[in-house]
C-alpha cells in the first residue's frame, strides 16, 4: 500500500486506479470487524439492511418482530477496550408498540434515495409505510393486496418518486410518494413477486423476479414487460466470425515466448484481476434476434430464469449486468442489453428458498456477496469462483449490505444479530507499551 | 484567511503527456503538438529549431490527442478528448492564428464503469471513424460521413473487459481494430475485430494471437505496405499480421513510448522506463516481413511520448524529467551513444514535496521542490522575478544618469560608462586589469550634469548638457563640434541616437539636430504651447540609426505627442488624463510590434500600440509598476529587446506570445540603469541603486526563474533548517543494474547555498523515508531534524514497523541523537506544543521529549488517537490537529493538556480521498482530493446540537484538474507592506504535473467583484473546442458533481488583461466599471504570483 501511495504521489498510477486498487485490496481482506460492533435491538430475524445513499452514514435495519432501527455507522455511541472497539447503538428503534408500527414482520426497509429525511418499509401486514426520519412518524401508508416481500426506489429517478413493491400478489404495484396513490400495476407474473430492482442505467426500467421463476423487465412508461429472461438463451455465437479468418488463427501455446508469470510491477495483475468472461465463441449458425418486444410470443413470455422462485436480484452499478438468485440454489449472471445468460458458473451453494435474500455487489461489480444459509459468500463476478466465506451468524443470513464508502459489509440473520465485516485494523498497543516504558524508568 | 479563495497558476504544467507531428497550421508546415495535461502547445519546425506558435489552456484534463486528415483536406485536424468525456475537433485558422472548433460533443454514458487502464482514443487511418474506449466493456464509435463530418456516436459491446491497448490496423478494406487484453488467468492475447458500421456491431476480425508476453502492454500498428501490428512486451517484441509472425527477445524493459520514423513504418524509436532509447527495425523484402532487429541508441529523459520530427531530430516528452529535443547522429560519440541532446525543456513534475524558504533573506519567498523521478530526480529552486547576479560594485552617491559608450562605432563592446551627478560628470572605463577606473574624455564637459550621451556615427560621441551639445571623436576624444543653446535658454531634456539629437529647452522649444561627420546641424525648431517633460527618438524603423518619429511628453496638458522627423510635424496627440506628468517616454519594438511606453511620475506605465508608418496610437493600457517615478531604458539579452523600468519596484518589460509582460527584478530600488556590455563583463547591466553602482548580469527574462539541481536520484521529502542553514531531504536511488529493481534510501543534508550534499545517513534495507521536519522540543534549545520511516517488506501489505529518527546537525554532519520504533509507517510528522506529533498508519501519536538520567533524550509516547483508515496528512495549529485521511476526508482533533489526551472534535463525513490538507485559519481548512478537486471545510463551534458541532461543513468546492501533493503557507513574491496585495494571505501548492499554484484568501467585497468579473469573462472568453469553463471548474468525483463555489479561477480572471480593447469594453459595460479600473484590479492580483 505504501508503495502505491508513493506511486500516486509521483503520478505513476492514475489516481482513480489507485483508489480502485486500494478498495479492492481492502475488500479482499474483509473479516469480522475487530473494531466495530453494531448493537442490534431486534428480537426477531433481521430481514433487511440498507446504508443511506447520500452520506453512507446511517444504517437502516428491519426485523421479523416488526421493529426497525437506525444506526450511525460513522460515529460510535461509545467505545470499549480503551477506545479500540467502537459500539454503535441504534439512534432510535420503532417497534410494535409504536402508534404507527407494523403489526407483523417487516420484510423490507429502504432509504429514500435523495436524502435521509424519509424511509420506506414494507411488511407482512400488507402495508407499505413511508416514514419521516426526524419525527419517526408515518407520513404515508399504502395498503397492498398481500404480504409485502420487497420494495425498491430508483436511485436515478429525477422525474418520478415511485416505490415498486413485490408482494404475494401476481401484480407488481408502483406506489407514488408524490400523490400517495398507486401509479399503476404491472401484470405478467404468474405468482407472487419476491424481489424488485430498478435499473441503474435508466430510471424507467424495473426488473422483477417472481415465485414463478421468471425475471421480467418493464419499461414503466409502456404497457407490458419488454423482456423475459430465459435461462437457456446464451450469448454463444452472438457475433459470428467472418469466414476466411479462423484458419489464420494461431496459438503460441507451447512456444517459449510466454515466460513465467511475473506479478511484480504489472499494471493489471492486482487482486481483482480476472474479469474476462469465460465465454468461448466456438461456432455459430444463426445469429439470434436479441431484443424482445411487448406482445411477445407466448413461448417467450413463459420463459423462466430459474427453476422455482427468484429470490434475489441485483443490477450491477455499471448497469450492464444483472445477477439473480433462485430457490434452485443457482446464481445467474445476465447481460442486460441482450438478455442473455452469460453462463458464468457460480460455484454451487445452498440458498434459502422461502424468503427473499438481499444480494450486494461492490462498486466495481467485481465481487458479489450472497447470503448462503448461515454464511455469506463472496463470489468473483466474472469467474463465479468463491473468494471468501464469512461465517459468524448462528442461523440463516437474510440480508447484507455493503458500504461502498468504507468497504464494510453488514449482515443480518435469523439469529437477530447484525455483524460488521471490515478490513482488519492493526491493533497496536502502544499506549500500553508507553506505560511499560514508564515502568522501565521506574525500575532502572 | 477566509473562505473566499482565488486560485491561480504561478507555474504552468510542464509534464508532457502526449505529442504528435503533422501539417496542422498549413499544408507546408510541419508542426509538433504537445499536450501538457491541461494545455496544448503548437510548435512549428524551422531550421532554427522549434518555434512556439500557440499555447492555450484546455478546459479539461487531456486524455487523448490525435492528428488526422479527413478526405479532401490538405492539412491535419486535431482531435482532443478529455478525461471528463468531452471531445473536440480543432482546425487552425491561419488568419487569426487561433483554433477553430470543427466539432465537439460529450461521449459520456449512463452505463458502464470508467476504465481503469486509462482512456483510449484512436482514429482510423483511412478516416472512417473515431474509436474510443472509455468504459470497460464498451467501444464507442463516432463515424465520419463522406464529407468528413462526424455522425452520431454509438456503442459496441466489447467482451474483453481488461483491455490494455486498442489500435486501428492499416490497409484493411473495413475499419479493423486490434485489441490487446488480459484474461481471467492474467494471460495476454490480441484479437481483431472489424467494425460493421451499418450493423453497429463487431465482426470477428481476420486474425488473433493468444498467449503473448506477460508484460505486453503496447501495440504499434504498421502502415502499408507491410501492415500488421507490433506487440511490445517486456521480454519480447512480436510482429504479427494475418500472414506473418516474427518475434525477437529483448533485454527486459518496460517500453513507455514509441515514435515512428519512416512513413512506410519500417523503423521505430522505443523509449523505456530507464530512459534508454532503442531503434526497432522491421526487415522486409518488398512487402514480406523477414524479421525484426533492435539496437540501443543512447540515453534520454524517461520518455512519456516520442515524436520523430524530421532529419533525425526527435522530440522526447517526459513526465518525470525535462523534455528534450535530440538529434540522432549517424556515428556514436565517445560513450557509444547516438543521441545528442540539443535542447532541454524544463519540467518540474512530479512535484512530490516542496518547501518555501527565503534564502537571500530579502523577504522574497522561494520554492524548493522535489521534482522528477528515477534518474531524472532533482531539486528545483523556483523564484519569482528576475535576479541580478552582481559582478562588481562601487559606492557612488547621487547618480543622476548613466550611459555606456563605445570607443569606436564598430567596437562590439562598450568601453566607457558615463555617470552623471548633479554638478559633474564622471567617466569610468575598464582598465587592462579589468577593473573599473575613472578616466577622462577630453572633449566632454565634466563640470556639469550630463543630460544625455550616445554613440554617434563616424566614430563620434555626443554629450548633451544644459547649455551645449558636444560632438566628440571617440578615437581622439577631442571635441569636433559644439551646438550652443540660445542664450537665456537651457536644455531641460534631451535624447539622441546615432544620427539625431532632439532636445527641449525652457519655454516649450523643441530643437532637432542631425549629426554629420564632425558637424552638428540644427535642422528644425518648433515651439510647443507647454513645457516638455520627456523625449525619445529610439529608432524603431528599418534604419537602426535613424528615427522617423519622436515621442514627446508634455507638462500642463499631460499629453504624449508623436512628431515626425525631420520636419517636426505633430502627428498624434494623446491625453493621458490625471495630473501626473509623463516622466519618461520610450519608443520600442517587441516581437515585431511597435509600442510607445509612457511612464508617469507616480509609478504608472501607459502603453500604446504604435503604427510606425502613420504614427497613430491605439490600444492604450495602463499598469501600475510602483509608486515612484519610472525611468525607462532598453537593453537586450539573448538577442531580444527588453525594457528596464527603474523605480522603487524595478521591472523588466518584455513580450511573449505577442503580449507585454512585466516581471519584477529582485532588487529593492533602482534609480538608473544602462546596459554595459564590456569585454570583461559581457551582457551586463550597470545599475544605480541606494548609493551604489552595481554591474551585474541578468537572469533569463521570464517571470519565474527556475534553477535545477540534478541529484541523479529521487528526492521525496524536503525541509529547511534556518539555524544550520541546511536542507535535509529523504531520497532514494534506484539500482537498475541488477535484474530485480532495488532501491536504497537515504537522509541527506545539503548546504542551503551551494546545494552540495554535506552529510548522508543511509537507512536500513527496506526502510523508506516517509516524512521529515525540522523542529525543537520544550526544555531543549537545540533544533533537530526528525525523520519518519517505514519498513516496507515485500510480503507485507501494509508496513507494520517504522522508526522516528532524531538528528542534530553538528559540524555539518547529521548526528543521530535518538530513535524510536513505531508500529507502522510514519506518514507525517509535526512539531506540536514542544512535542512531536506523528501519524502512524491508522493512528495519531504524540511523543514527548524526555531527558534520561544519563543526560540523553528519548521520545516517549504520551497519547494517541485511533480511528483513521490511513492518517496520511496532518497539520496543526495551537492545540488543534487536522488529519487528512486516505479516504475519509478531513477530521479535526484537539489535544487536551490536562487530560493528556487527543479527542475527535469534528469530521467531514464526505468520502473524499485526500492528497493534501492545510489549515487556512482557526476555523477553515483546505483539502485536495484524489479526483483533482479542492474544497474547504469550516468548523462549526456554534452549532446548536452535538451533531452540528461534530460536523465540518463544506463551504467551498472547486475542480482544479491537478493532483496536489503538498500545500505550504507562503508567497512567491516580495511582500511590500504598502501594497494592498501584500496583506492577502496565500498558500502555495505543488502538483504532479509540475504546476505551482497560489491560493489567496480575498476579502469578501473583492471576491464578489471578481466573481462577477469571472462570470462576465465566461461569456466573452470561449474555451478551446467549445468546452465550458463552468463545467470544467465544477467539483466532480465519482459520487457527485456540483458547481464550484467560493473559489475563483484566477487564470481566467487574469486573462482579462490579454483581451483586446473591444472585448474589454464589453466587459466593462456589463460590469459598470471602467476598463482602467478593471485592469488595475486584475493587475494587482497578478502580483500575487
Amino acid at each position: 500500500m505504501w508503495k502505491q501511495i508513493r506511486d500516486r504521489e509521483e503520478g505513476k498510477i492514475r489516481s482513480e486506479s489507485f483508489a480502485h486498487r486500494f478498495k479492492s485490496n481492502r475488500i479482499a481482506q474483509l473479516q469480522l470487524s475487530n473494531y466495530k460492533d453494531i448493537v442490534s435491538p431486534h428480537k426477531g430475524a433481521v430481514n433487511s439492511l440498507q446504508i443511506d445513499l447520500t452520506e453512507g452514514r446511517y444504517l437502516l435495519s428491519a426485523a421479523s418482530d416488526a421493529s426497525l432501527a437506525i444506526y450511525d455507522v460513522q460515529r460510535a455511541t461509545d467505545y470499549e477496550s480503551g477506545g479500540l472497539i467502537s459500539k454503535h447503538k441504534c439512534l432510535f428503534v420503532v417497534d410494535k408498540q409504536h402508534d404507527f408500527g407494523h403489526k407483523y414482520a417487516i420484510s423490507s426497509a429502504i432509504w429514500y434515495p435523495v436524502d435521509t429525511g424519509l424511509f420506506i418499509t414494507g411488511s407482512y401486514d400488507h402495508h407499505i409505510k413511508v416514514w419521516d426520519t426526524n419525527t419517526t412518524q408515518v407520513v404515508m401508508n399504502f395498503e397492498m393486496p398481500g404480504k409485502v416481500y420487497r420494495t425498491a426506489m430508483s436511485t436515478l429517478a429525477t422525474s418520478h418518486m415511485l416505490i415498486a413493491a413485490g408482494t404475494e400478489d401476481v401484480q407488481v404495484r408502483l406506489c407514488d410518494i408524490a400523490s400517495g396513490a398507486f401509479a399503476h400495476t404491472l401484470s405478467g407474473h404468474r405468482d407472487g413477486v419476491m424481489t424488485v430492482e430498478w435499473s441503474t442505467s435508466s430510471e424507467w426500467v424495473l426488473v422483477t423476479g417472481g415465485c414463478d421463476g421468471a425475471i421480467r423487465f418493464w419499461d414503466i412508461r409502456r404497457a407490458g414487460c419488454f423482456l423475459v429472461l430465459n435461462q437457456s438463451s446464451t450469448q454463444l455465437g452472438r457475433r459470428p466470425p467472418i469466414l476466411k479468418c479462423s484458419m489464420t488463427t494461431k496459438s503460441l501455446v507451447g512456444q517459449t515466448l510466454c515466460t513465467k508469470p511475473r506479478a511484480a510491477q504489472r499494471k493489471l495483475s492486482h487482486g481483482s484481476g480476472s474479469r474476462q468472461l469465460p465465454i468461448g465463441r466456438i461456432s455459430a449458425k444463426v445469429p439470434m434476434k436479441q431484443r424482445l418486444h411487448p406482445g411477445m410470443l407466448s413461448t417467450q413470455d413463459r420463459a423462466t430464469a430459474h427453476y422455482g422462485a427468484v429470490t434475489g436480484l441485483k443490477v450491477t452499478e455499471d448497469g450492464m449486468y444483472l445477477l439473480s438468485a433462485g430457490s434452485d440454489s443457482r446464481l445467474r449472471l445476465w447481460d442486460v442489453e441482450s438478455g442473455c445468460n452469460t453462463l458464468v458458473n457460480f460455484e454451487t451453494v445452498r440458498l434459502q428458498t422461502n424468503k427473499p435474500i438481499q444480494l450486494v455487489t461492490t462498486q466495481d461489480s467485481d465481487r458479489v456477496f450472497v447470503p448462503c444459509m448461515r454464511s455469506v459468500k463472496a463470489f468473483d463476478m466474472w469467474s463465479g469462483n468463491t473468494c471468501a466465506t464469512f461465517r459468524g451468524h448462528y442461523e440463516c443470513v437474510n440480508s447484507c449490505c455493503f458500504s461502498q464508502q468504507d468497504q464494510e459489509l453488514y449482515t443480518g440473520g435469523n439469529d437477530r444479530q447484525i455483524l460488521v465485516w471490515s478490513p482488519p485494523r492493526l491493533i497496536d498497543d502502544e499506549a500500553n507499551e508507553g506505560s511499560m516504558e514508564d515502568q522501565d524508568n521506574w525500575s532502572s | 484567511m477566509s473562505i473566499w479563495n482565488y486560485v491561480v497558476t504561478a507555474h504552468k504544467p510542464t509534464n508532457v503527456t502526449h505529442s504528435c507531428v503533422g501539417n496542422f497550421t498549413s499544408p507546408q508546415d510541419l508542426n509538433l503538438i504537445i499536450a501538457k495535461c491541461t494545455r496544448i502547445e503548437i510548435h512549428l519546425l524551422t531550421p532554427q529549431g522549434l518555434q512556439p506558435m500557440l499555447d492555450v489552456p484546455i478546459y479539461g484534463r487531456i486524455a487523448t490527442v490525435e492528428l488526422f486528415r479527413p478526405h479532401g483536406e490538405t492539412q491535419d485536424f486535431l482531435f482532443i478528448a478529455t478525461e471528463r468525456y468531452k471531445f473536440c475537433v480543432l482546425q487552425w485558422d491561419p488568419e487569426t492564428s487561433e483554433l477553430i472548433t470543427r466539432a465537439m460533443g460529450d461521449v459520456s454514458d449512463r452505463i458502464g464503469r470508467p476504465t481503469d487502464n486509462g482512456q483510449i482514443g484512436i482514429i482510423d487511418p483511412d478516416c472512417r471513424l473515431i474509436g474510443l474506449h472509455l468504459y470497460d466493456g464498451l467501444f464507442k464509435v463516432i463515424p465520419f460521413d463522406n464529407r468528413g463530418q462526424l455522425k452520431e456516436a454509438f456503442n459496441i459491446r466489447l467482451e474483453e473487459l481488461q483491455v490494455l491497448d486498442i489500435k486501428f490496423l492499416y490497409g484493411c478494406p473495413k475499419p479493423t481494430i486490434v485489441v490487446l487484453y488480459q484474461d481471467n488467468k492474467d494471460a495476454r492475447h490480441v484479437k481483431t475485430y472489424e467494425v460493421a458500421l451499418k450493423d453497429k456491431d463487431f465482426v470477428e476480425g481476420p486474425w488473433s494471437q493468444n498467449n503473448l508476453d506477460n508484460g505486453a502492454d503496447l501495440l504499434i500498428p504498421v502502415p502499408p505496405p507491410l501492415c500488421g501490428v507490433l506487440i511490445i512486451g517486456e521480454e519480447t517484441i512480436v510482429y504479427c499480421s494475418a500472414n506473418a509472425f516474427k518475434a525477437i527477445p529483448i533485454r527486459p524493459s518496460i517500453t513507455k513510448a514509441y515514435g515512428r520514423i519512416d512513413p512506410d513504418g519500417s523503423r521505430y524509436l522505443l523509449g523505456d522506463h530507464t530512459g534508454l532509447l532503442s531503434l526497432l527495425v522491421i526487415t522486409h523484402e518488398k512487402e514480406k516481413v523477414t524479421g525484426l532487429r533492435i539496437e540501443t541508441l543512447g540515453e534520454t529523459s524517461i520518455a512519456s511520448t516520442i515524436s520523430y520530427l524530421d532529419n533525425a531530430f526527435v522530440y522526447i516528452g517526459s513526465s518525470c524529467g525535462d523534455s528534450q529535443l535530440i538529434k540522432l547522429n549517424l556515428q556514436p560519440d565517445a560513450k557509444g551513444s547516438y543521441v545528442e541532446v540539443l535542447e532541454r525543456y524544463v519540467n518540474l513534475g512530479p512535484i512530490v514535496d516542496f518547501c518555501v524558504v527565503d534564502l537571500e533573506r530579502q523577504g522574497q519567498g522561494q520554492v524548493v521542490t522535489c521534482s522528477g523521478a528515477y534518474k531524472d530526480g532533482s531539486l528545483r529552486i523556483v523564484r519569482n522575478g528576475i535576479g541580478i547576479n552582481e559582478q562588481a560594485s562601487v559606492e557612488l552617491q547621487g547618480i543622476k544618469g548613466m550611459w555606456s559608450l563605445r570607443s569606436s562605432t564598430d567596437d562590439p563592446f562598450d568601453t566607457f560608462l558615463v555617470v552623471s551627478f548633479i554638478s559633474e560628470t564622471r567617466i569610468l572605463a575598464m582598465n587592462l586589469d579589468d577593473e573599473l577606473e575613472e578616466t577622462e574624455i577630453e572633449g566632454f564637459c565634466s563640470q556639469v550634469q550630463t543630460l544625455f550621451c550616445h554613440d554617434a556615427i563616424h566614430n563620434q560621441l555626443v554629450q548633451v548638457t544644459s547649455s551645449t551639445v558636444r560632438l566628440v571623436s571617440s578615437t581622439t576624444r577631442e571635441l569636433r563640434h559644439e551646438w550652443h543653446a540660445p542664450s537665456g535658454y537651457s536644455v531641460n531634456v534631451a535624447t539622441a541616437n546615432a544620427t539625431q539629437v532632439l532636445l527641449a529647452t525652457g519655454g516649450g522649444h523643441l530643437v532637432y539636430l542631425e549629426i554629420g561627420d564632425g558637424i552638428l546641424t540644427e535642422v528644425k525648431h518648433a515651439r510647443l504651447e507647454y513645457e516638455i517633460s520627456s523625449l525619445d527618438i529610439n529608432p524603431i524603423g528599418e534604419n537602426p540609426n535613424y528615427s522617423h518619429l519622436a515621442a514627446v511628453g508634455m507638462w500642463t496638458d499631460i499629453s504624449v505627442r508623436i512628431f515626425s522627423l525631420p520636419d517636426l510635424n505633430l502627428i498624434t496627440k494623446e491625453h493621458l488624463g490625471g495630473e501626473i506628468i509623463p516622466r519618461s517616454v520610450l519608443l520600442c519594438t517587441f516581437e515585431g510590434i511597435s509600442y510607445l511606453l509612457c511612464a508617469l511620475g507616480d509609478g504608472h506605465l501607459i502603453n500604446f500600440l504604435l503604427n510606425t508608418s502613420t504614427g497613430e496610437l491605439s490600444d492604450r493600457k495602463k499598469v501600475s509598476l510602483g509608486t515612484q517615478p519610472i525611468t525607462l531604458r532598453t537593453f537586450s539579452s539573448k538577442n531580444a529587446t527588453h525594457v528596464f523600468a527603474a523605480s522603487d519596484r524595478p521591472t523588466v518589460i518584455y513580450s511573449s506570445n505577442k503580449k507585454l509582460l512585466y516581471s519584477n527584478v529582485n532588487l529593492k530600488e533602482v534609480s538608473h540603469m544602462c546596459p554595459f556590455n564590456s569585454a570583461a563583463f559581457p551582457d551586463s547591466l550597470a545599475i544605480a541603486k541606494e548609493g551604489e553602482l552595481t554591474i551585474g548580469t541578468i537572469d533569463d527574462i521570464q517571470k519565474l526563474h527556475i534553477r535545477s539541481i540534478p541529484l541523479g536520484e529521487q528526492a521525496r521529502r524536503i525541509c529547511h533548517q534556518e539555524q544550520s542553514r541546511t536542507f535535509a531531504i529523504c531520497c532514494l536511488k534506484y539500482n537498475q543494474t541488477s535484474a530485480d529493481e532495488s532501491e536504497v534510501h537515504f537522509v541527506r543534508l545539503l548546504d542551503d547555498q551551494t546545494f552540495e550534499c554535506i552529510s548522508t545517513y543511509p537507512l536500513d534495507t527496506f526502510e523508506y523515508g516517509c516524512s521529515i521536519i525540522s523542529c525543537s522540543f520544550s526544555d531543549d534549545n537545540n533544533v533537530y531534524y526528525c525523520v519518519g520511516t517505514a519498513y516496507v517488506l515485500p510480503e507485507e501489505n501494509e508496513p507494520t514497523k517504522g522508526r522516528i529518527l532524531v538528528f542534530v546537525v553538528e559540524d555539518g554532519k547529521l548526528q543521530l541523537i535518538a530513535e524510536k520504533e513505531t508500529k507502522g509507517a510514519v506518514y507525517s510528522l509535526n512539531a506540536f506544543n514542544g512535542k512531536l506529533l506523528a501519524a502512524i498508519n491508522q493512528k495519531i501519536q504524540l511523543y514527548k521529549w524526555m531527558l534520561r538520567d544519563d543526560g540523553t533524550h528519548e521520545l516517549q509516547s504520551e497519547c494517541g488517537h485511533h480511528g483513521h483508515i490511513l492518517a496520511l496528512y496532518v497539520q496543526t495549529r495551537g492545540d488543534f490537529i487536522i488529519v487528512g485521511d486516505l479516504m475519509k476526508s478531513i477530521s479535526l482533533l484537539i489535544y487536551k493538556h490536562e487530560e493528556g489526551a487527543i479527542e475527535e472534535r469534528a469530521r467531514d463525513y464526505n468520502a473524499n480521498w485526500m492528497s493534501a490538507v492545510e489549515i487556512l485559519d482557526d476555523d477553515i481548512y483546505l483539502g485536495a482530493e484524489n479526483s483533482f478537486n479542492l474544497f474547504t471545510v469550516r468548523k462549526n463551534s456554534e452549532g446548536a446540537t452535538d451533531e452540528e458541532r461534530g460536523r465540518l461543513e463544506v463551504v467551498g468546492e472547486y475542480h482544479l484538474g491537478e493532483f496536489i501533493n503538498r500545500f505550504r503557507h507562503g508567497s512567491l513574491v516580495m511582500r511590500l507592506p504598502d501594497s494592498e496585495v501584500g496583506q492577502i494571505p496565500t498558500v502555495i501548492f505543488g502538483t504532479i504535473n509540475g504546476v505551482i499554484g497560489v491560493i489567496a484568501s480575498l476579502p469578501h467585497e473583492q471576491y464578489v467583484f471578481l466573481e462577477k468579473l469571472q462570470s462576465n469573462l465566461r461569456k466573452v472568453i470561449k474555451g478551446v473546442g467549445g468546452l465550458s469553463h463552468e463545467q470544467w471548474r465544477s467539483f466532480n468525483n465519482e459520487k457527485k458533481t456540483v458547481d464550484a463555489r467560493n473559489f475563483l479561477d484566477g487564470d481566467l480572471i487574469e486573462s482579462f488583461l490579454d483581451l483586446n480593447r473591444s472585448k474589454m469594453d464589453e466587459i466593462s459595460k456589463a460590469m459598470g466599471v471602467s476598463v482602467e479600473e478593471l485592469c488595475k484590479r486584475v493587475e494587482e492580483l497578478t502580483r500575487l504570483h
